[in-house]
């Protein structure tokens, strides 16, 4: 547009305030499924202090979350489940999928697991591993934050 | 009375907790990414193909591991060695050499069924992808560099320690000397990839007595 | 037969057929006894030692191989006791003392005997420490086999299989002691047709084939059982795959057909499906140029178009040539698409070669492969089957050399069966019927004598001279000889007994039904009277534009005419050419609309072979790009031309098949799966719905001229699918002509020289090979190879030198 300024000077700088405020305090949902729940959980804690992100509160309400860490195998019966609590999560929203079976499938290629979860939920990080350390989750958590800070905010 | 005693007993290991980290020698949280916990030396991290000390691959192509993935995440063609410029000793190599790291569940087992050492493990976990494609890595990002570097798929990413894909697992428990006596003071594995000799495996008493000084 | 003995083994007390080897008999009862050296289709020869048992009959216990030692009434048989386990232990010892380690990059790890008994019966470990013997690693023996002598544990089963089955010792033991090794003879390549069966049967990984050389391991192979498309005896193979792609074919060990046996065509021959040259998408000709366009704009086109020209001028102005190369379904598919939507009846399968449709459709007294191997007699007279009809040629060389049957083999040159022969016979090209009166005119006696008892006929065309009916005189004259003896007529062509069976024959309806409107099955509604043009009198009729519009179904006029001319000529007058095909041929160049097929292993169905045995092939990757098969695309043009044959899946056209064709009666897919896997001969009740008795009609009398020309077809040539094979395309032997040492002194011609070879039709140069197999006055040049000049059908031959 002719309008507007060249390099959107002013939004730029929203943009990163904006990305910043949200990548400072993510609420995770929980939605452990499997055994990389444990490893999850054991990120909370303090060896490990997801605190350290302002993200150690796993909101039990997806109201009050807007960052999805599927962390197991999901069953197709357990899609329809985790489809209906990302659409009740409010925008913003981010999915982390955590571990092979959530990523792919793992070693579970068969008729009762769903092959990935991005074939229900939009996937913005992939963490491999079986299961991932904490440590490897938060790489994740952190790969997040770099391209939440590296977009442009939309909604 | 006893109320307040029991609260007493519950505050005092708070309080001296809290304490504990004045001066920050008690904390017992790891600043991850500013600094990494420490691995055992089996962790299970990413792969990594090897090579001989004189540069020649030593994936033969022989799809054992490919064979012996639980996951299916192992894709491995062999093709015939040009005999005038050989990419590994003898007649085949491993033509193409992929693996889904999404479906890898590190298990070890291709590190296990790989008759030439080819494929070990690193300390490496930092694998994080914002996408599918980037997971499954090829011959390109697996295979060490001739001076037994290996190669990064993010070789720009801050939050991972490089150094830990030249710390290798490499323990095969297949020929592992831990039970078979027959393997002790013979040649074995290194411990790190790349060029360089290697040493004779301890015999038990050595590893026992080397185990007794790490407890102390 | 004698009474059963009783032997007990392992305790097990079973009966057993007298004379049989302890080693079948007792897998045959469930106790294997692990062995590298015995093979059941081969003689026994006690060479790895592996089978070592213990037997008592009585003067107590011996170690004795089970492969070698026939069982006895009482025989008493240890197989694992500790003796036994001790001599297998020193066995393997023994035979891995040599054996170099080097499993994970043979082709064999993963599904070798000797890594399997090593594991079962071995002692686990190796008392050699010496280094091992060493031989330079693979050595090329042949264009397909590769051979490293390092793995050779000398069991002998190639050198038996190219002595006693194929015929053609050319790998045989040399040195003596630990020096020994299979090797070939110097300057003499492992050039078998059969060479891949060596690879198959070797028990480690000591042959191996190149196609397959470090493709894939067995793990990752997925597999399916077919049938080969190449021989029209169809031998039974499995397909082995990965990562949908054809790797290997392994022959199937099926009793009726070709005992595990495959040649080198069939079993290599798959390398064309996976060609780069394969059709992937509807082709469209617009202003000269072929066009990639959408299926459902192709089928828009033809659809309408061919139901134009239909409505315009009737279905005698459609050709519909092809249709052997498909399964039964697809054939069936095309004669009720041809004779229901198209409403034309000249549909022709045979391409006008070989023995009349009729003929090869409902031959009195239909022979089946396995009679050979109890008749007194076997006449041979047609092609040289060891180049043509592999299957067939390795079941007749069986019969003649191990089961003792009679073998005449009447030809015009040598063939691969001569030196197992009875008795001979040649005769001049063209002159085929001049022999038969003179044979039945009682001279050539020590021949005559021979055609009596039970007599198995194989006739064919034997030359290109010939007349295309001497087969059927033939026939006759055996039948007036011998009674009822067992006819086999010999078509080439992939599946052209279940294509004629389907009726792809003017004169022919499904279920080798003759043609007429009152016999048209149930479902097909009404069909033209009017009798059809087979594919001759179709290109006739190209010519002089009676005929508007052609399909071509896996067919290749031009290619396959002896006079490319005249078809291509035919062609180009044609109005509107549909061609459906798996790859591009010399005709479809002429072709409007190219419509890309699956082919082999890319669909489910049925195929009917020589002897009228039906056999389920099955598919297990997806044909390229977007080819179907041949069924559907014409069940979607016949609903586009308003006439919609709803065919549904090709069971449900086996299914109406079954329903509506005598012949095939009974047959089902569940059938063929399960109850007979080795196929079902039709009709299954004995029954023939179509008699045909062969008139000895009297034919000309082979040419007086000084030199005449013998052309046949050998293995290798330069069909379409062939040329598309990478290795099966450079063994064609391209343009050759065979000359006897004496001829070729005559007309000063040595062996490579090249020579011009002229006939009343055509002309070409040629390289002289100078072959004894040859007769004087004769000139054998092998059909359709790559390069050589099309000569024509005339015998009629000059030969000169080129200076």
């Amino acid at each position: 547009m002719a309008t507007t300024p060249p390099g959107n000077l002013l939004m730029t700088t929203v943009d990163k305030a904006a990305s910043w405020a949200r990548t400072r305090s993510m609420f995770p949902a929980t939605f452990g499924l499997a055994c990389c729940a444990i490893e999850m959980m054991v990120s909370g804690t303090s060896h490990y202090d997801l605190a350290r992100f302002g993200m150690e509160v796993f909101r039990a309400s997806p109201r009050q979350a807007d960052l999805m860490i599927v962390a197991g195998r999901v069953s197709q019966k357990m899609a329809p489940v985790l489809r209906q609590v990302y659409d009740q999560m409010p925008d913003p929203k981010w999915v982390i999928s955590m571990g092979a079976c959530a990523s792919t499938g793992g070693m579970f290629n068969n008729y009762a697991l769903v092959q990935g979860v991005d074939q229900i939920v939009p996937v913005d990080i992939y963490v491999p591993g079986c299961p991932p350390g904490p440590q490897s989750l938060m790489h994740g958590i952190l790969s997040l934050h770099d391209k939440i800070m590296a977009g442009e905010i939309r909604n | 009375m006893g109320l307040l005693s029991e609260l007493w007993r519950g505050l005092k290991v708070t309080g001296s907790t809290m304490l504990k980290t004045i001066g920050g020698s008690g904390l017992v949280t790891t600043e991850y990414p500013k600094e990494m916990r420490h691995k055992p030396q089996r962790f299970h991290g990413r792969h990594v193909l090897n090579r001989y000390p004189d540069g020649m691959e030593k994936c033969i192509g022989c799809q054992l591991c490919a064979g012996a993935c639980p996951a299916d995440c192992i894709y491995v063609r062999g093709k015939e060695n040009d005999p005038e410029s050989p990419v590994s000793p003898g007649e085949r190599y491993g033509y193409v050499y992929e693996i889904n790291m999404l479906r890898c569940i590190f298990c070890g087992l291709c590190v296990e069924a790989c008759p030439t050492e080819a494929i070990t493990m690193t300390h490496l976990f930092e694998m994080s992808t914002t996408n599918r494609q980037d997971a499954i890595y090829t011959r390109k990002e697996l295979l060490m560099d001739e001076s037994g570097k290996v190669p990064h798929m993010f070789p720009d990413d801050e939050l991972a320690d490089l150094d830990e894909l030249n710390t290798a697992d490499g323990w095969l428990r297949a020929t592992a000397p831990s039970g078979v006596a027959a393997y002790e003071g013979v040649q074995m594995w290194q411990g790190t990839p790349g060029a360089a000799s290697w040493d004779p495996e301890p015999s038990q008493e050595e590893r026992d007595r080397a185990s007794e000084g790490d407890d102390g | 037969m004698s009474e059963p003995v009783t032997i007990k083994v392992d305790g097990k007390e079973f009966e057993v057929r007298p004379g049989e080897l302890l080693i079948k008999a007792a897998e045959d009862h469930g106790t294997y006894i692990p062995r590298f050296c015995w093979h059941n289709r081969m003689k026994p020869v006690g060479m790895c030692r592996m089978c070592l048992v213990e037997v008592d009959t009585g003067r107590g216990p011996m170690m004795v191989t089970a492969c070698t030692n026939e069982v006895v009434d009482g025989m008493t048989v240890d197989t694992q006791n500790e003796a036994v386990q001790k001599a297998q232990e020193a066995v393997l010892e023994f035979l891995l003392a040599n054996h170099p380690l080097d499993c994970p990059v043979c082709d064999k790890g993963g599904e070798c005997p000797l890594q399997d008994q090593a594991m079962a019966y071995g002692p686990g470990e190796s008392r050699f420490v010496e280094i091992k013997r060493t031989f330079e690693k693979p050595i090329p023996i042949s264009e397909l086999v590769l051979l490293d002598r390092e793995r050779c544990i000398l069991c002998a089963r190639c050198t038996r299989f190219s002595e006693e089955i194929s015929g053609d010792p050319l790998i045989e033991f040399q040195d003596r002691g630990n020096k020994t090794e299979v090797n070939t003879f110097p300057d003499h390549p492992f050039s078998s047709y059969f060479s891949g069966n060596t690879v198959q049967i070797c028990p480690v990984g000591a042959l191996t084939a190149k196609p397959y050389r470090f493709r894939a391991r067995p793990w990752d192979l997925h597999m399916v059982e077919s049938s080969s498309f190449f021989d029209t005896a169809h031998p039974r193979l499995s397909i082995h795959v990965s990562q949908n792609e054809i790797l290997r074919l392994v022959g199937i060990d099926s009793e009726p057909v070709n005992h595990s046996w495959l040649s080198d065509k069939d079993r290599f021959g798959f390398e064309h499906v996976r060609s780069e040259n394969r059709l992937d998408t509807p082709l469209v000709r617009r202003g000269g140029e072929l066009e990639p366009v959408s299926w459902s704009e192709a089928l828009d086109m033809v659809g309408n178009r061919l139901g134009l020209i239909v409505e315009e001028s009737g279905g005698d102005s459609i050709a519909v040539i092809g249709g052997a190369s498909g399964t039964n379904e697809d054939a069936y598919a095309l004669s009720r698409f041809a004779r229901t939507v198209l409403q034309t009846n000249n549909v022709d399968a045979t391409m006008g070669e070989g023995p009349s449709a009729h003929f090869l459709a409902a031959s009195i007294d239909r022979g089946l492969i396995a009679d050979v191997d109890d008749a007194d007699t076997v006449l041979v007279w047609g092609p040289d089957l060891k180049e043509t009809h592999p299957t067939l040629y390795l079941r007749v060389r069986r019969a003649a050399q191990e089961l003792g049957v009679n073998l005449v083999v009447i030809h015009p040159r040598v063939t691969g069966l001569d030196d197992r022969a009875t008795a001979t016979l040649r005769y001049r090209p063209g002159g085929g019927h001049e022999l038969l009166s003179d044979l039945s005119d009682g001279s050539h006696e020590q021949v005559t004598s021979l055609i009596s008892g039970k007599v198995v006929a194989i006739v064919g065309q034997a030359s290109l001279a010939d007349d295309p009916g001497l087969a059927e005189s033939v026939a006759a004259f055996v039948r007036e000889k011998a009674g009822t003896p067992r006819i086999i007529p010999l078509a080439n062509r992939a599946n052209i007994y279940g294509a004629l069976d389907m009726g792809l024959a003017p004169d022919l309806l499904p279920g080798r039904v003759a043609y007429g409107p009152e016999a048209a099955p149930e479902p097909w509604g009404e069909i033209p009277a009017k009798r059809g043009l087979d594919t001759p009198g179709m290109l006739d009729a190209l010519s002089e534009e009676k005929i508007r519009a052609v399909l071509l179904v896996g067919a290749d006029p031009v290619g396959n005419s002896h006079e490319p001319e005249l078809a291509s000529d035919a062609l180009d007058l044609a109005e509107y050419v549909v061609s459906i095909d798996t790859f591009l041929n010399d005709s479809n160049h002429y072709a409007d609309v190219i419509l890309p097929a699956a082919g082999f292993s890319e669909k489910d169905g049925t195929i009917t072979n020589l002897e009228g045995r039906v056999q389920k092939v099955n598919k297990i990757i997806p044909a390229p790009g977007q080819g179907r098969p041949d069924w559907s695309i014409l069940d979607d043009l016949s609903t586009v031309m308003g006439k919609s044959m709803g065919l549904g899946s090709p069971e449900t056209i086996a299914k109406e098949v079954a329903a509506v064709a005598p012949a095939y009666q009974g047959i089902s897919w569940d059938l063929l799966e399960w109850d007979a896997r080795d196929g079902a001969v039709v009709p299954l009740d004995g029954e023939q719905p179509l008699t045909h008795i062969p008139v000895r009609a009297k034919g000309t009398k082979a040419p007086s001229a000084e030199l005449l020309l013998h052309q046949g077809r050998v293995m290798y040539d330069d069909g379409v699918r062939l040329r598309n094979c990478h290795y099966l395309s450079r063994l064609a032997p391209g343009p050759v002509a065979h000359i006897h040492p004496d001829e070729a002194k005559r007309l000063g011609a040595r062996e490579g020289v090249a020579v011009r070879v002229v006939t009343s039709k055509g002309e070409g140069e040629f390289a002289a090979r100078i072959d004894e197999g040859t007769p004087e006055g004769v000139v054998f040049v092998p059909l359709h190879q790559p390069g050589a000049a099309r000569l024509g059908t005339d015998p009629v031959v000059r030969v000169t030198v080129v200076t």
